[in-house]
């Protein structure tokens, strides 16, 4: 469990780190917190030539608001998110969310954008990346550029970053003010991947849900969003005879797969049971004042 | 039964109490000392390359570039070291058992994936994994039997062609006519109890650093192994080395847990290359080659039958059981170590006429079986505890009354039980009854029913054990294996400075064992704790040690202190009665002075062993010895140890977690020589034992590949997993026994899982489950309902 030998560049700027990352001729890897990136070296199912670190670039370890959204920079730790007072007060779904995030010594070295380039089906920052209509801030050489996290995120440990870029932040869209939320995660043991999780925004007005968002990972190749599930909630009043129901369209529209931890039907068990929970339970939020950006 | 009553008997200063462990400030400040600290100069490395084929034939090894590496020293194969070294041979008495060869790397075919075939030595680990990766072996597939079921059957392919079936352990234990105890019993339970295979998981992986003396032709082998004695003596023969030019050194050592309790391949390996190559040669495990290729545990399908009367009293019990012992019989403990005491203990601790238990232990294409915390008796306790409350179910009574009914009562001891162990003397009954009374029993009930009524899914679970601890020279600790197990020696010297210096066979990996023997060795010596240094793990400090397993260091090396402390207390004060001119019977010797009672005159050790040692002619030469002594202790038979352990459990109906709400622990392991030390040790083996109940499960897939490579598939338990362990202490008296010492480092392994199956049966008693799988995990839970509620749909 030694990784092959690489080349190592600590970069000073953006600029030298995705000039660095071209230089590597597609072989390059960003270094951040390494939590994920390290192990996979060290058991060499990854052999950068040229391992780039960026933790020593300046003013990429800040959370700040912006117009609608919060932006974290490619330095931001776990630990940093989940105990961010602008994240706890307007998006406080993710505050939730970070308290399912690994164990301590993982959170103070792991970062929010490592974790979405990443792209493990079962982390939660792609998944909330997600759910929070994400968009992604990406440096090369050639440029900078956007990206939506549903463009962005493509399938399991792949996404559309080219090899010669790296991504700068990560913008989440702040829900406006009254936004219900849930975030409801199994795992074996606290800490762990998930074996399912869910997280749900909604709305209410005149008595109904509007603007539902829902957000699961753990179910398929990659953390998804169910646009017909949300759909099919908009206008409906938050009763259990509508949460059973969406639970059962969700239920419908997964592929989960089986593994040592979970076989296929008690995942989708599973999806359904937490579904129906983070439903009544973001309804029962809505309305609450969260000091969002509206 | 008589508790050991402190307030009548006056207790000893220091055996008794609360002492921190005063090996933990040299571990938690980082000063201890393992394996893999150690650098001597020259010092290389070795990586493995291991099979990834279940069962194949080598047909040809092609290093490639492999020697091209910066760093890279040597390459060998099976073939390069065949003349340095014959095969250890785990031997036993049994009829009908093969012992199968065990080698530094694979000849001629593998047998499991993991298993070592290649060894690099280079400068560093970097430069030897590197050159693994332009080896190339070309392997033929051999067909394979992966499941023990399959392996044991007649046509399946074999392993050891020289075995002629995988079938190398077959035994039988029988009393009375259980068949006809069953025909006509009026109530008949029984299962299929699995306990899956399980990996030790000590947090320092295996580690051996070999040193070759050219000057004295000379071994030095520091190892993480709990058995320094024992690998001596098969290093020696299978080396041919005589024992006082081969030492073996256990230095501070990270846990064991039974994974560094027998010999492994890669420690014989690093003494054959380090003899070869004249230099000093490392071998590192990673958390992969521990989880992959480290000696596991249990996995062993338990098909029982139990017969009860009317009144819930216990007729017979018929038991087949079948182990999967891995590819290869461990040394020195061979491969029935684990499957022949599961039928051993199944009977458990009570009176029972009729048993019949049957056991096969069955060679399969993975890592062999070894020693465990619990040996046997997890698997075993969690069969029976399970068939327990079934019968109680079918009967309408209350566990803890058909095992109050069962359990063999005080005025019963010596109990021989169905499969010939004989428990002596301890708390059985009292620890159902202290535990009870710990949790105040009728009021959980009633805390269970209020929460059953909301329709949560809560439950109380019981389980009651014995074992057999600190066993002497009367039992071999493996089944039919020639080697002593019996004895350890102590050795005790005071220096001209008074200081004392007591060395032992045992190895304390965990145990604090430098503590408790101290505090022994203090009282009986009538010296002060800090006085003393205790050295451990280390062949060349007794003549023969084996080490410490098998929850018997307290007993055996507290025996053995407890005796030579004597011997040397009487020289010490037979020196002093001649240099204060008094009878030797008015001395009393306490905290390191020695006073005459009748004048109150004092002198202390220090004094007396400088009269000794360097005052020339103080005390006339006839009279005056060395103050040194060394004396073994033999148990003979050994001792029982008993226990019960309590869970609450609630099962989570949307998710189907388990969670452990409570769980209290009474136990009995004699007079408690640190209570801190005993805590520690049940909190420890509780944690475990709900691992291997909730969490852990090595799984091989139908191809013989391991799919729980890493600490992200193969769980053990967490801070978050655990609940708040209560515990109580019966102390039953042990007269013939040295210090009256029962061993108790293994017991939390072996009652909490079946206690915790036993609970989670209870909480699902509404829907008809019985837990018969350890683990009960999420997964086979939601199984086990849904096939319950007879629906897809839940």
């Amino acid at each position: 469990m030694k990784p092959a030998r690489f080349d190592y560049v600590r970069a000073e700027s953006i600029a030298h780190a995705v000039e660095a990352l071209a230089g590597a001729g597609g072989d390059g890897k960003v270094l951040a917190g390494g939590q994920s990136l390290m192990p996979m070296m060290n058991f060499r199912l990854v052999k950068p030539s040229v391992l780039v670190d960026i933790n020593r670039i300046p003013d990429l370890d800040r959370i700040t608001q912006e117009a609608g959204v919060l932006r974290l920079g490619a330095l931001v730790r776990h630990r940093m998110t989940a105990e961010d007072g602008l994240v706890a007060r307007h998006i406080p779904v993710l505050h939730a969310a970070m308290k399912h995030v690994a164990h301590l010594t993982v959170r103070n070295r792991g970062t929010f954008c490592g974790s979405v380039c990443h792209a493990d089906p079962a982390a939660e920052m792609p998944m909330m990346t997600l759910l929070l209509d994400g968009t992604i801030h990406i440096a090369s050489p050639r440029g900078d550029r956007t990206m939506a996290a549903r463009d962005f995120l493509v399938g399991s440990l792949s996404t559309a970053l080219e090899p010669d870029e790296m991504v700068v932040a990560v913008d989440l869209a702040i829900p406006e003010d009254g936004t219900g939320w849930a975030f409801e995660e199994f795992s074996r043991r606290h800490g762990d991947y998930a074996l399912a999780a869910i997280a749900v925004l909604m709305a209410r007005a005149d008595g109904r849900m509007r603007n539902v968002r829902i957000a699961m990972m753990g179910i398929a190749d990659t953390a998804l969003r169910f646009a017909d599930v949300e759909a099919a909630l908009e206008g409906r009043e938050g009763t259990p005879a509508a949460f059973d129901e969406a639970a059962a369209l969700l239920q419908a529209a997964i592929q989960p797969n089986s593994d040592l931890n979970a076989s296929a039907d008690y995942r989708r068990h599973l999806a359904g049971a937490l579904a129906r929970r983070a439903l009544a339970e973001a309804w029962q939020r809505t309305g609450e004042t969260t000091g969002g950006a509206a | 039964m008589t508790a050991f009553d402190a307030s009548v008997e006056m207790r000893p200063r220091l055996v008794g109490q609360r002492i921190k462990r005063t090996e933990d400030p040299r571990l938690l400040t980082g000063s201890g000392r393992y394996v893999d600290d150690m650098a001597p100069q020259g010092l290389l490395h070795v990586a493995v390359l291991r099979s990834d084929q279940p069962h194949a034939r080598i047909r040809s090894i092609d290093v490639g570039e492999a020697f091209a590496v910066p760093g890279v020293v040597a390459i060998f194969d099976a073939g390069d070291i065949a003349g340095d070294f014959k095969p250890a041979i785990p031997t036993s008495r049994m009829k009908g058992y093969y012992a199968t060869p065990f080698r530094p790397l694979a000849e001629g075919k593998v047998r499991y994936v993991g298993e070592p075939v290649v060894a690099v030595v280079a400068e560093s680990r970097y430069a030897a994994e590197d050159a693994l990766e332009l080896i190339s072996i070309d392997y033929e597939p051999l067909p394979v039997a992966v499941s023990k079921d399959d392996a044991a059957m007649d046509d399946a392919p074999l392993l050891h062609d020289e075995a002629g079936t995988n079938v190398i352990i077959s035994r039988t234990f029988a009393r009375g006519d259980v068949d006809a105890a069953i025909a006509a019993a009026a109530v008949v339970v029984k299962g299929r109890f699995r306990m899956t295979r399980k990996t030790p998981m000590p947090m320092e992986t295996r580690s051996y650093l070999a040193e070759w003396d050219r000057r004295r032709q000379a071994l030095t082998l520091h190892s993480s192994t709990n058995i320094p004695g024992i690998i001596c003596d098969v290093l020696g023969s299978c080396l041919d080395l005589p024992g006082n030019r081969v030492r073996v050194v256990a230095p501070d050592v990270g846990g064991s847990f039974g994974g560094k309790g027998s010999l492994n391949h890669e420690e014989m390996l690093v003494c054959v290359l380090a003899r070869k190559l004249e230099r000093p040669v490392k071998f590192v495990a990673d958390r992969m080659e521990d989880l992959t290729a480290m000696s596991q545990a249990f996995d062993e399908t338990i098909e029982a039958e139990l017969a009860v009367d009317a009144d819930g009293r216990l007729l017979g019990l018929r038991a087949d059981v079948i182990g999967d012992i891995g590819a290869y019989s461990i040394y020195p403990w061979t491969g029935a170590l684990e499957p022949v005491q599961v039928v051993s203990f199944l009977p458990g601790p009570y009176r029972m006429e009729h048993y019949r238990g049957r056991v096969r232990g069955v060679l399969t294409p993975k890592p062999p079986t070894g020693p465990y915390r619990g040996v046997g008796r997890p698997s075993s306790t969690f069969a029976m505890e399970r068939l327990m409350d079934m019968a109680a179910r079918k009967l309408g009574m209350d566990p803890s009354e058909i095992r109050r009914r069962n359990l063999v009562t005080a005025e019963e001891f010596p109990y021989r039980t169905g499969s010939g162990i004989i428990w002596d003397r301890s708390a059985f009954q009292e620890c159902l009854q202290g535990v009870c009374e710990l949790v105040d029993y009728p009021a959980l009930l009633r805390q269970r029913d209020a929460a059953r009524a909301e329709g949560r899914w809560v439950g109380i679970g019981l389980a009651s054990y014995a074992e057999l601890t600190g066993i002497g020279s009367r039992i071999a600790v493996a089944p039919g294996m020639p080697i002593n197990t019996g004895t350890e020696t102590a050795s005790i010297r005071i220096d001209a400075t008074g200081a004392v210096t007591a060395a032992f066979g045992i190895s304390s990996h965990g145990q604090g064992l430098e503590t408790t023997l101290a505090q022994v060795v203090a009282d009986e010596l009538g010296c002060r704790m800090e006085d003393i240094e205790i050295q451990h793990g280390d062949s060349a400090l007794v003549p023969m040690g084996t080490g410490t397993y098998a929850s018997r260091s307290a007993v055996l090396g507290g025996g053995a202190a407890t005796k030579t402390a004597r011997v040397v207390k009487a020289k010490v004060l037979k020196a002093a009665a001649f240099l204060m001119d008094v009878p030797v019977d008015d001395l009393e010797a306490e905290g390191g002075i020695i006073r005459a009672r009748s004048s109150n005159a004092t002198m202390t050790f220090r004094e007396v062993a400088h009269a000794v040692y360097a005052q020339m002619g103080r005390i006339p030469h006839e009279q005056r010895e060395d103050l040194v002594g060394s004396e073994s202790y033999d148990p003979y038979l050994g001792t029982a140890c008993a226990s019960t352990h309590l869970a609450m459990v609630e099962v989570d109906p949307a998710t189907f977690a388990v969670t452990v709400k409570r769980f209290a622990v009474a136990e009995d392991c004699g007079r408690i020589i640190n209570p801190l030390i005993v805590d520690g040790q049940v909190h420890g083996a509780v944690a475990q034992g709900i691992g291997a109940a909730l969490l852990e499960e090595v799984v091989h897939d139908e191809g013989g590949q391991l799919l729980t490579a890493s600490l992200a598939d193969y769980l053990v338990p967490i801070a978050s997993t655990m609940p708040e362990i209560e515990i109580l202490h019966v102390e039953a008296d042990l007269p013939n026994n040295i210090g009256g010492f029962r061993g108790m480092g293994e017991g939390g392994t072996i009652g909490a899982p079946a206690a915790i199956a036993n609970a989670v049966s209870d909480a699902l008693a509404p829907l008809g489950i019985e837990v018969d799988t350890l683990p009960v995990t999420p997964d086979r839970l939601f199984r086990l309902v849904q096939a319950a509620r007879g629906s897809a749909r839940l």
